[in-house]
């Protein structure tokens, strides 16, 4: 590794058997070896991602004693299933309704002129720059019983809804926060569809609704998943939101975490929840894998 | 052995016995003493919970730190994870950390040093609050505050009155922060027709039944600022609220009231972890901390009560409404059982979070 850093910065030296130097003198340069550029991400992978994430693996089973003991905790009480179940569908809700939030919203950035689309984009980013704490916090004012929302339907002469501490309100909470991770892979795909495609549906006889249905969609469905990998995976993990909109019923899997280092210094359970989690996302992603790729490939095709 | 030699030897032992105890009267200096310069050139790291909190605390070291020269460095958040982390390691940095009030008995030994008395002077310190590791850093309550209006002839006046959805309907707001809290629980067994005295761990499902038995409403709030939140936009009936949120909700215009009968008497625990650098330092930090001044400071500066008891603090009447020292305040108060909670806290933290997970 040192040798490396050291020629390729040096520049001049030339480190290789004479052998092959002796054809032509040759100066070591970093454009022939484009994959160095990479080393400073790998190290920096390496050390934060790739090493924490061993030792909590390890840890995982060697904490307290070698065993699968911690494992067999996590699937012999019910708590820890009922809120992992609950973490994946609160997630999948959440990818949902941003879907259908952001579908239109990406659709119309593409059709307004330049100045509109910018409003569009800032609408989207500013909240964005906001801390989500604060976010929360501003959903927290709007949702409770004695909220915005609510006082307002009140005022109009309906019955108020419970809404925060509830699933809907996590769900809610959540969706506005994730929205960006979806809008702007589906902006940037519905960016490159060629809007001429479906002139030529409708010149050729499709109604709007067969148009797009037939052309459109399947063209921006690549988004569409890009999007919801990012925020379905974001979701799992989510902790303030649920900890400030949800209650009891909509507690995630990151809380029983949280409450497992923190609390009771229990690193291998805490490792153990993180690992099931972990893997439980990657095999629901080598179901979904297979079934995109045919998407993908219908939607090149048309 | 004659009579006489035995007797010789026992006055001999007991001169010494009497020597030594005076000589450890003396050893340990009075709460508050600082000596001059004794601490120049060294630097000692504070670790606590950050916010009017330290900065309290840090106000009330400051003579500490002009007399004796040290440099003193402020940290935080308290975590637990991350002194062991650090005490595991080998290399601990926190010298002096403010804790919950649980955390010094379980972990005593392993990450906290068993305290050395004649170090610092504990005799001021409210009776049955220091602990073999730890010493109280300030005292505050957990207070059950009602709606007036929701509540208006005919208020709640105990925990059992918080118990009973049916006499006092509404809902209610528990400490859902983190740690079970073991004084509800144990309110929770006396409302069910229990007792306290004898618990065994079965209790402990018991209390916890009766208060998920307040239903599905029940909101547990996550921070001190989100209880607060909830009293002052009046979202819950009945919050269960840390003094110092109470008063600065009432202080908001929260038209609360307290129930003072069986508060809950809560505390901030100073320690020394296991293998800091300078453990004398440390303990002049503390015995520094522990003085009457000090303890006057942080009052005014926190509202929390004193753990000295001859501090006067001066505070204005909607502060001093909510100190938990008066002589009134500490016999209404209630102690949760801290050895019991200490030997069950790993069944009572798998059954809370349970209960804060909607199981």
């Amino acid at each position: 590794m040192n040798q490396t850093i050291d020629t390729t910065t040096a520049g001049g030296s030339d480190p290789r058997p004479a052998g092959r130097a002796a054809s032509e003198p040759r100066r070591w340069r970093l454009a022939d070896y484009p994959s160095l550029l990479t080393v400073p991400a790998i190290l920096l992978l390496i050390a934060a991602m790739a090493y924490p994430l061993l030792t909590i693996v390890l840890r995982s089973f060697s904490e307290p004693e070698w065993s699968l003991q911690n494992y067999v905790w996590f699937f012999s009480t019910p708590v820890n299933l009922t809120v992992l179940a609950r973490t994946f569908s609160i997630s999948a809700w959440v990818t949902i309704v941003c879907v259908i939030a952001a579908y239109p919203y990406a659709y119309l950035m593409t059709t307004v002129g330049p100045r509109m689309r910018l409003v569009l984009i800032m609408c989207v980013l500013v909240p964005f720059w906001v801390s989500g704490v604060v976010r929360t916090l501003a959903w927290v004012i709007l949702l409770q019983d004695s909220g915005v929302i609510n006082s307002t339907l009140k005022a109009i002469g309906f019955s108020s809804i419970r809404l925060i501490r509830t699933q809907t309100g996590v769900v809610i909470g959540m969706a506005q926060v994730l929205l960006p991770f979806m809008i702007l892979p589906l902006y940037s795909v519905m960016r490159g569809i060629d809007l001429r495609l479906v002139q030529a549906a409708r010149s050729l006889g499709a109604r709007p609704a067969l148009a797009f249905l037939q052309v459109y969609l399947p063209l921006s469905l690549p988004g569409v998943f890009a999007g919801a990998i990012i925020v379905f995976i974001l979701s799992l993990g989510f902790y303030i939101t649920p900890a400030l909109l949800g209650g009891p019923r909509s507690t995630m899997l990151s809380t029983l975490v949280q409450s497992q280092v923190l609390s009771l210094l229990n690193w291998g359970r805490g490792g153990t929840m993180g690992v099931v989690l972990l893997v439980s996302t990657f095999v629901l992603l080598a179901v979904a894998a297979p079934l995109m790729r045919q998407r993908h490939k219908q939607a090149s095709r048309s | 052995m004659g009579y006489r030699s035995t007797f010789a030897g026992i006055a001999g032992a007991t001169t010494l016995a009497v020597i030594a105890a005076v000589a450890h009267a003396q050893e340990a200096p009075a709460a508050g003493t600082i000596v001059d310069g004794s601490l120049k050139g060294k630097t000692l790291t504070f670790v606590s919970y950050g916010g009017i909190y330290q900065d309290g605390q840090v106000a009330a070291l400051k003579e500490f730190v002009d007399k004796s020269g040290v440099t003193l460095l402020n940290d935080g958040p308290t975590e637990i994870a991350k002194l062991q982390a650090q005490v595991e390691s080998g290399n601990v940095t926190w010298d002096v950390v403010d804790t919950a009030d649980l955390p010094p008995y379980v972990h005593c030994g392993k990450l906290f040093q068993k305290l050395d008395l004649t170090k610092i002077d504990v005799s001021h310190i409210p009776a049955g609050q220091v602990g073999e590791c730890s010493v109280p850093a300030m005292n505050y309550g957990m207070v059950l505050m009602y709606k007036n209006d929701a509540y208006k002839d005919n208020p709640p006046k105990s925990w059992k009155d918080f118990f009973d959805t049916e006499k006092f309907p509404g809902i209610r707001a528990i400490d859902g922060s983190g740690d079970p809290i073991g004084a509800l629980i144990e309110q929770g067994i006396i409302a069910d027709g229990g007792s306290v005295e004898n618990m065994t761990p079965a209790d402990i499902d018991k209390g916890i039944a009766k208060i998920k038995a307040l239903g599905p409403d029940t909101i547990f709030w996550k921070t001190g600022a989100e209880s607060q939140q909830l009293a002052e936009s009046g979202e819950a009936d009945m919050v269960m609220m840390w003094t110092g949120r109470a008063m600065t909700a009432v202080k908001n215009g929260a038209a609360y009231t307290p129930v003072w009968q069986d508060w809950m008497v809560v505390m901030d625990q100073l320690t020394i972890p296991v293998g800091v650098k300078d453990t004398d330092a440390a303990y002049a930090l503390i015995n520094a901390y522990l003085g009457k001044q000090a303890q006057e400071i942080l009052t005014e500066q926190t509202s929390y009560s004193p753990i000295h008891n001859e501090a006067q603090p001066k505070v204005d009447a909607s502060v001093a409404a909510f100190l938990t020292n008066t002589p009134d305040r500490v016999k209404q108060g209630y102690q949760q059982n801290i050895k019991f909670w200490v030997a069950n806290f790993d069944a009572a933290s798998e059954k809370w979070t349970a209960l804060m997970a909607g199981n």
